[in-house]
């Protein structure tokens, strides 16, 4: 690379001299004959062409990007309530599109689909109204939006709200309604806390049901000394039993109070067309009402419910709620693929360039490195199952977790056969970059190396590999960029539709990589074609691909910045 | 002429039942009780690998599940029915959602394995449907008429191949336009559900654009005027209308409403079937075990309900239930 700029630096002078001289010839013959002729010489038709190209692509990109940012941002403002009264009653909800229909007559009339909600009474939370059919159109100020963990959003007015025998109603009821919703909350809350505390005081009687468990499974293959030991793990479990009954009874009976505490909370609302409805307060997730909202009130509820999107679990199969672990299992198998990817590639780049004679087997290898980077990714998928899920995982299983068996526990798939599959799918990427990066360390450092009496392998590692770096670098961001877009390998080796818990969380050994995880790409697949509720999910699919593209960005920029801060210190050192 | 006007009639009369299919709200029968926790820790992996069409019912009766036991963990996997009996047998789940029926074939490799036939349950009703964009005026099918405009074998011997809407009897802009097939992809019980009831086990056109998802088969037709398609009844939504479907040529178009699919009167009525690996004569794992009841049990029917399908009665759910060896005792009120 050095001999090559100090060449590009002794001809550059000369190749502008070479230009100039031309243009002064084309000026004049241009003269002479006519423009066109200089126009065509010049090159000028290519030039404007691949400008334009140039700026179809750019409007390409710029276009799928405001699309996904309007439809993906636009999802968490809440937009104001239309209240209509139409021949087949009285409906409340955001109009969510607008079009032109033809009636029966052939003529054109405009229709708008209005968000209804309140799928348990309806049936469908869409639909479609012909603007004849409209016979009053207003926005109530009272209008509430109430977010439940079921069934959708129920719009409509509040009536009541009821804690015990305590009534409130009116104006009162909206006064009260997001303490009382808080109380509710924190009652459920409550309740899973001393739920878990159930499990802990009855966890020595767990183990001893579940070693019985094991002995009846050995004592069916026959196994003498398993059956003789049930008697006695019987009698311990009775005993244990009675031991814990007082706590564990009154540990119940706590909950069940907080239960009731619970249960004794809910909301009386009145849908637009006069139904009502009970709704319990611990299944509300917020209740507003946009119509009133004052403009600071509707960001704050924004951004509560953009931090909802980001860091909470998916509800009613995905199309509601958050896609945390769908985020976290995306980042995780990134960071995981990255850790196996890269010592691999640049071991093996390290060996192709600086150790392997040049030759047929070298050049064989190298082309099958390329060509392995045109492999289409679901055929890796294929080989990560049969190789890591089957053969690997099975080994593993048939070895360490036999008692487990049949059930698999390595044998399937998970994030770490699908961050290993992705990593040999991204292997072709570093080797090349990494050997890119070898290349264009300068000879003279090497050889300078050496004339003062290092080794090679002393060269290698405080010479050579230092300045290459940046280069590797390269490959590592190239191989984050397509890692993080695939999705048809993962398909087959880990990812699924609903898997809330996390590969990593404080249960010992804290890192589960066997487990099966969420990934935002398999999720925008999952929700646009296989939700039920598909028009209620499609804002989901835009806000996930965004985040998606984000997180992309965001792994990049990392990469970037180390690859910069690398540059910079090795600049100096270098020569 | 004769033909329209009795389209014309059936047109009529259908657009007031449309209206109340799509404002009918289902009730979970009264006596079937709810589903009590039982004092024994359960935990551990609840895996689920089938069917796509059930992949959101599995999914919500595993979120329902957890709120009873927040120790399971809960995967699932829904890529088609068929890839259910290969989990089983291969152990990778413990629940097989199909919207099929097993066929002979997969339940001898079950038998190899096992040295016993997996336990069938049937969790829920469905209707599959037949879908077209929310503006097309066509009244009814017959299955005959469906089956001639998706198959190119035509086994039910309509006499014509249909390809433009005005052989169905629609007029005006519409009688030249090509109808533009949906479908779903092979792997699916759908599509092997509707081949053999529909389309008599013939063939499917080769126009027929195969999806990947239910819910993309609603998207294409709604995004399509022209289209038509095929999918579970509960991926429906308001950009698509259902087409009630006749049984043959001299019976009255049917709904696909509850009582219909229920009664066995709409003809495209199935069970949403679970299978689960359970060795006769001894005890249930206590995860499956309850993962069952809690399906049988008025929260799991009423996720039923809420995901677009319809609900079993209490008494079938008992006699599901004691294919297990459980018993349920009905709250009579």
């Amino acid at each position: 690379m050095r001999s090559s700029s100090a060449q590009m630096e002794i001809e550059t002078p000369t190749a502008g001299g070479h230009g100039s001289g031309e243009r002064r010839r084309l000026v004049a013959v241009s003269g002479r004959r006519a423009p066109l002729a200089g126009f065509w010489r010049q090159g000028l038709p290519a030039v404007w062409s691949s400008g334009f190209m140039l700026l179809c692509v750019l409007a390409m990109l710029a276009g799928m990007l405001v699309l996904t940012l309007v439809r993906g941002l636009g999802h968490f403002w809440p937009s104001a309530m239309l209240q209509i009264e139409t021949t087949s009653g009285a409906f409340l909800g955001p109009v969510r599109d607008t079009d032109v229909g033809r009636d029966a007559s052939e003529a054109a009339s405009e229709r708008l689909q209005l968000k209804i909600g309140n799928r348990d009474l309806y049936g469908l939370d869409f639909r479609w109204f012909d603007s004849a059919a409209i016979q009053s159109r207003s926005h109530p100020q009272d209008a509430v939006t109430v977010e439940r963990e079921e069934f959708g959003n129920f719009h409509g007015y509040l009536r009541e709200v009821r804690v015990g025998e305590r009534v409130v109603a009116g104006d009162a009821a909206w006064q009260a309604l997001d303490a009382e919703i808080n109380a509710a909350r924190e009652l459920r809350h409550r309740g899973l806390e001393l739920d878990g505390q159930y499990e802990k005081t009855r966890k020595p009687l767990s183990k001893l049901e579940q070693k019985l468990e094991s002995a009846q499974r050995q004592a069916r293959a026959r196994d003498d000394e398993a059956s003789a030991r049930i008697p006695e793990l019987r009698g311990a479990i009775a005993t244990e039993k009675e031991r814990l009954a007082p706590v564990l009874q009154e540990i119940a009976a706590q909950r069940d109070g907080l239960v009731a505490e619970r249960l004794a909370r809910d909301a009386l609302f009145e849908a637009a067309d006069g139904t009502t409805k009970q709704i319990q307060l611990d299944e509300i997730v917020r209740a507003y009402r946009p119509n009133s909202m004052s403009a600071p009130a509707k960001v704050g509820l924004y951004v509560a419910r953009l931090w909802e999107f980001i860091f909470h679990e998916p509800r009613e199969s995905n199309t509601e709620g958050g896609i945390f672990p769908a985020l976290f299992g995306t980042v995780l198998m990134v960071l995981l693929m990255t850790i196996a990817v890269v010592p691999l590639g640049i071991v093996a780049a390290l060996y192709l360039h600086e150790y392997a004679r040049e030759g047929p087997v070298l050049r064989a290898v190298r082309l099958a490195v390329n060509n392995l980077a045109g492999v289409p990714s679901i055929v890796f998928g294929m080989f990560g199952l049969a190789f890591f899920v089957y053969g690997i995982g099975g080994f593993i299983d048939r070895t360490f977790y036999a008692e487990a068996l049949p059930a698999p526990t390595f044998g399937t798939g998970g994030i770490l056969w699908a961050s290993l599959t992705l990593a040999l799918l991204t292997l072709p990427v570093v080797v090349v970059a990494t050997e890119e990066g070898l290349a264009s360390v300068p000879s003279a450092n090497r050889e300078g190396a050496l004339a003062l009496g290092a080794t090679k392998w002393q060269t290698l590692w405080n010479v050579v590999l230092p300045q290459a770096v940046p280069g590797i670098l390269t490959g590592v961001i190239l191989a984050i960029s397509r890692a993080a877009g695939e999705v048809a390998p993962l398909m087959l080796t880990g990812v699924v539709k609903l898997a809330p818990s996390l590969p990593l969380d404080g249960v010992f050994p804290f890192a589960h990589l066997e487990r099966k995880f969420m990934h935002l790409g398999f999720h925008i697949y999952d929700v646009s074609m296989q939700s039920p509720n598909v028009e209620a999910a499609k804002p989901m699919v835009y806000s996930t691909t965004l985040l998606l593209l984000l997180l992309v960005v965001a792994l990049n920029t990392v990469a970037i910045v180390v690859r910069n801060r690398m540059r910079q210190r090795y600049r100096g050192a270098a020569i | 002429m004769k033909k329209t006007m009795t389209l014309a009639v059936a047109a009529a009369l259908l657009i007031g039942s449309i209206g109340v299919a799509s404002a009918q709200v289902i009730e979970v029968d009264p006596n079937l009780p709810a589903y009590t926790k039982v004092d024994e820790t359960i935990r551990g992996n609840l895996s689920s690998v089938g069917s796509d069409t059930m992949n959101n019912l599995m999914t919500l009766w595993a979120e329902g599940f957890r709120k009873h036991y927040p120790g399971v963990r809960v995967q699932v996997e829904g890529k088609g029915s068929s890839t259910a009996p290969p989990a089983l047998i291969e152990a990778t789940a413990q629940f097989g959602p199909m919207s099929r029926q097993m066929k002979a074939k997969e339940i001898d490799a079950f038998e190899e394995k096992y040295g016993f036939k997996p336990t069938h349950l049937r969790t829920s009703l469905d209707a599959l449907a037949v879908f077209v964009h929310k503006d097309n005026p066509v009244a009814s099918m017959t299955l005959e008429q469906v089956d001639a405009v998706f198959s190119k074998t035509r086994k039910r011997g309509f006499a014509e191949d249909v390809v433009t809407w005005g052989q169905m009897g629609l007029e005006g802009g519409w009688a030249r336009r090509p109808i533009s097939l949906y479908g779903r992809n092979s792997a699916s019980g759908t599509y092997g559900f509707f081949k053999k009831v529909a389309l008599k086990k013939g063939d499917y056109k080769d126009t027929v654009k195969e999806q990947p998802g239910s819910a993309s088969v609603v998207q294409g037709i709604t995004e399509d005027l022209y289209g038509i398609g095929y999918s579970g009844i509960g991926y429906r939504t308001s950009g698509v209308r259902i087409v009630p479907i006749a049984p043959d040529a001299d019976s009255d178009p049917v709904a696909g409403t509850y009582e219909n699919v229920a009664s066995g009167k709409y003809p495209l009525g199935r069970h949403l079937n679970l299978y689960i690996v359970h060795q006769p004569g001894t005890d249930l794992d206590p995860l499956v075990r309850e993962f069952v009841r809690f399906i049988f049990s008025k929260e799991g029917q009423e996720i039923v309900v809420k995901d677009g399908y319809f609900p079993l009665t209490a008494k079938s759910c008992a006699e599901e239930l004691a294919n297990i060896g459980v018993e349920m005792k009905l709250s009579r009120k």
